[in-house]
């Protein structure tokens, strides 16, 4: 895919967003007795935004270098051959929601280090295994006892805290 | 001075010091690494001070800001890499110098400059606050909706890419800030009956979405490469310029310094225009312009103070008037105010221990930064060593912390990897998304002076014109779109 498609695709996906934005926004009162409603400022920010993107699509002008410290310019040579491990840090994102949900934080951080170390960068299972178990309890001890943050709760937190706190 | 007296009080507790050297440190750590910048890294750590004192807090997040300055040099001299935007100039000579075998030089010099543009910088801050904060208590609705309108435009207008682009950006990111409830009578708004956002959508996993998340999906499109490091001095004599490097120093720095202070307290201003204009004004200054790209000491000590001062220079219009000047102190704004701090005129009268106590931790920070920046060098560059392989799962879990305990909320970390893949798209073709944080954080505050504004006026909207700061501050925004629209050519990095 072409560096001018795909900003016409991400400049669709703005499209829609605010296509939404706008349906949603029109439905709310634009103007109340004491002034502008609640409806008012998002109208108006997502008509600015539909007309900005079809401006964009037709015209996308100049790409921008992105903001501080990032890692843009990704060469077509450097980015060969890593299709699969993109696919699998990709995976690892939903991985990262699910387990979020159901599983807990200690299961979680080992389940995505194990698929990123063994399956994305080849890693042996011994190492995927001992630093993900390594990654969870660093976290799950200094975040989640010593410091005391939120940390998402399955069994293995709850057994933990039980015994430590 | 009795004020800043008492900020030094406050800062030179036990807590604060050791969490201004946390924050300096971090930035330092964060400056050399490519790729982590300080918004991913302020985003991330921004949950886990929410039970920390706000002074301690607040110190600590600044010095994350101000140390990445320092930190980003170190790579774009030995590596040819920079550690972050504001360092990308530097790679242009510093790099050359480190091949002569000035690296050393050229560190020290950046280094010094630094210090002193930083130190200028924060002097600049404490007495060009107080009379701005009282400027501003003049301001009403009308004046403060279009002074963000002109900030926002001047943001959109200083972005790299083309204007529609930015204003796009920045149209995302206000749209984004009206999801949840009204800001005035609590409406819900654009939450598609979905509970998750009644709220709105959150900083912490949007930010953390579009900066952290989607830079492990750039990093994981790389492939491993041999980078060449050439290795700093193991002494600290060794960072010492010449006697010539040093004279040749001295007017670049100072004019760095007040041009970068200068250029931070612009809207859309801030460090990394600040080292591009120095460059020029350099480039164009010096008796040896051919000498530049090839080892330039000038090419190193000008934009080197520069961004440092710009960085400096972007706190006065956030502490004074609650304006974030770029994407970092608008992520900063929005960690004052979950910390319950309203940056802005009041500030000196209401909680002037954070206000001066932020302050005096600059000046000690850029002490410390010095320290730090010059011995340990060596020590911060073997961080790059460390592979993607152990370094991406860290981040992940790191990522997953700061989202989840900043609500408790698992739909956050789901907001957060759908925010990712978007950020991902958006920075893959060019879509500058410093603009969309500013303007999801100017958003609550804008529509509300423009909805008061509007009441006031009973929806007449020449009230926006009525006084001559409003007027003036819709005049510049107004030549701003005109002139980004007009065909130009822009310095672009090498």
């Amino acid at each position: 895919m072409s560096r001018l498609s795909g900003t016409r695709l991400a400049t669709l996906g703005l499209l829609a967003a605010a296509l939404v934005g706008l349906w949603q926004s029109l439905r709310l009162d634009s103007w109340g007795f004491d002034g502008p409603g609640p409806g008012f400022f998002p109208t108006l920010v997502a008509g600015i935004c539909v007309a900005l993107a079809v401006v964009v699509f037709f015209f996308p002008g100049r790409a921008g270098v992105t903001e501080e410290g990032d890692t843009d310019d990704v060469p077509k040579d450097a980015s060969a051959g890593t299709g699969n491990a993109f696919a699998i840090y990709v995976v690892s994102f939903g991985l990262l929601a699910l387990g979020t949900a159901f599983a807990g934080f200690f299961v979680t951080t080992v389940a995505v280090t194990v698929l990123i170390m063994r399956f994305a960068e080849r890693r042996s299972w011994v190492a995927a295994v001992t630093y993900g178990v390594a990654c969870a309890a660093i976290g799950l001890v200094c975040f989640g006892w010593l410091l005391r943050v939120d940390l998402p709760e399955g069994p293995i937190e709850r057994a933990f805290y039980t015994l430590v706190r | 001075m009795e004020a800043l007296l008492h900020g030094f009080a406050v800062t030179l507790s036990l807590d604060n010091l050791f969490y201004c050297f946390v924050g300096v440190f971090l930035g330092t750590v964060v400056g050399i690494l490519p790729g982590l910048g300080p918004l991913t890294t302020i985003a991330i750590l921004l949950p886990i001070t929410f039970k920390m004192d706000v002074t301690s807090a607040i110190i600590m997040l600044s010095g994350i800001y101000y140390g990445v300055a320092y930190g980003g040099t170190v790579t774009s001299v030995l590596m040819r890499i920079p550690g972050e935007a504001s360092s990308v100039v530097t790679c242009l000579d510093g790099y050359e110098m480190a091949r002569k075998g000035r690296a050393g030089a050229a560190l020290g010099i950046a280094g010094f400059g630094s210090f002193f543009a930083g130190t200028v910088g924060v002097i600049g801050i404490s007495f060009l606050s107080p009379p701005l904060a009282k400027l501003v208590l003049a301001f009403g609705p009308a004046e403060y909706a279009m002074l963000m309108l002109a900030g926002l435009t001047m943001v959109t207008y200083m972005s790299s890419g083309s204007l529609p682009r930015a204003l796009l950006m920045a149209a995302f990111g206000l749209l984004l800030g009206t999801v949840g409830s009204d800001p005035l009578n609590m409406t819900p708004r654009l939450t598609f009956g979905i509970l998750a956002l009644g709220d709105g959508v959150n900083l912490v996993p949007l930010a953390i979405g579009l900066f952290g998340l989607s830079e492990v999906l750039f990093m994981a499109r790389q492939r491993p490469e041999d980078m060449k490091i050439l290795p700093p001095p193991s002494r600290v004599l060794g960072f010492l310029p010449s006697r010539d490097e040093a004279k040749r120093s001295v007017g670049p720095v100072a004019r760095g310094t007040v041009m970068g202070f200068l250029v931070g307290l612009l809207p859309g201003g801030g460090a990394v225009l600040a080292s591009f204009l120095s460059y020029g004004i350099e480039r164009k200054l010096s008796k040896h312009p051919e000498e530049f790209g090839k080892g330039a000491v000038e090419g190193v000590a000008g934009p080197e103070s520069a961004n440092n001062a710009g960085t400096a220079g972007a706190f006065v219009p956030l502490l004074c008037m609650g304006i974030p000047a770029n994407a970092v102190t608008a992520l900063l704004l929005g960690a004052f105010i979950i910390h319950g701090v309203v940056p802005g005129p009041t500030i000196l009268e209401r909680q002037p221990e954070v206000f001066w106590g932020v302050v005096a931790s600059m000046y000690i920070g850029n002490v410390m930064l010095l320290v730090l920046n010059l011995p340990l060098i060596g020590l911060f560059v073997r961080i790059l060593e460390i592979p993607r392989a152990y370094l991406t799962p860290m981040i992940l879990a790191v990522c997953l912390i700061g989202v989840y305990s900043s609500s408790g909320n698992p739909a956050d970390v789901l907001i957060a990897v759908i925010f990712g893949f978007v950020g991902y798209g958006l920075r893959r073709y060019g879509f500058d998304l410093g603009i969309v944080i500013l303007a999801y954080v100017l958003g609550p505050i804008f529509e509300r002076s423009v909805r008061q504004a509007l009441a006031i006026s009973d929806g007449d909207p020449s009230i926006f014109l009525h006084s001559y700061l409003s007027t003036g501050f819709a005049i510049v925004a107004a030549a701003l779109l005109i002139a980004g629209l007009w065909p130009k050519k822009k310095a672009r990095p090498a």
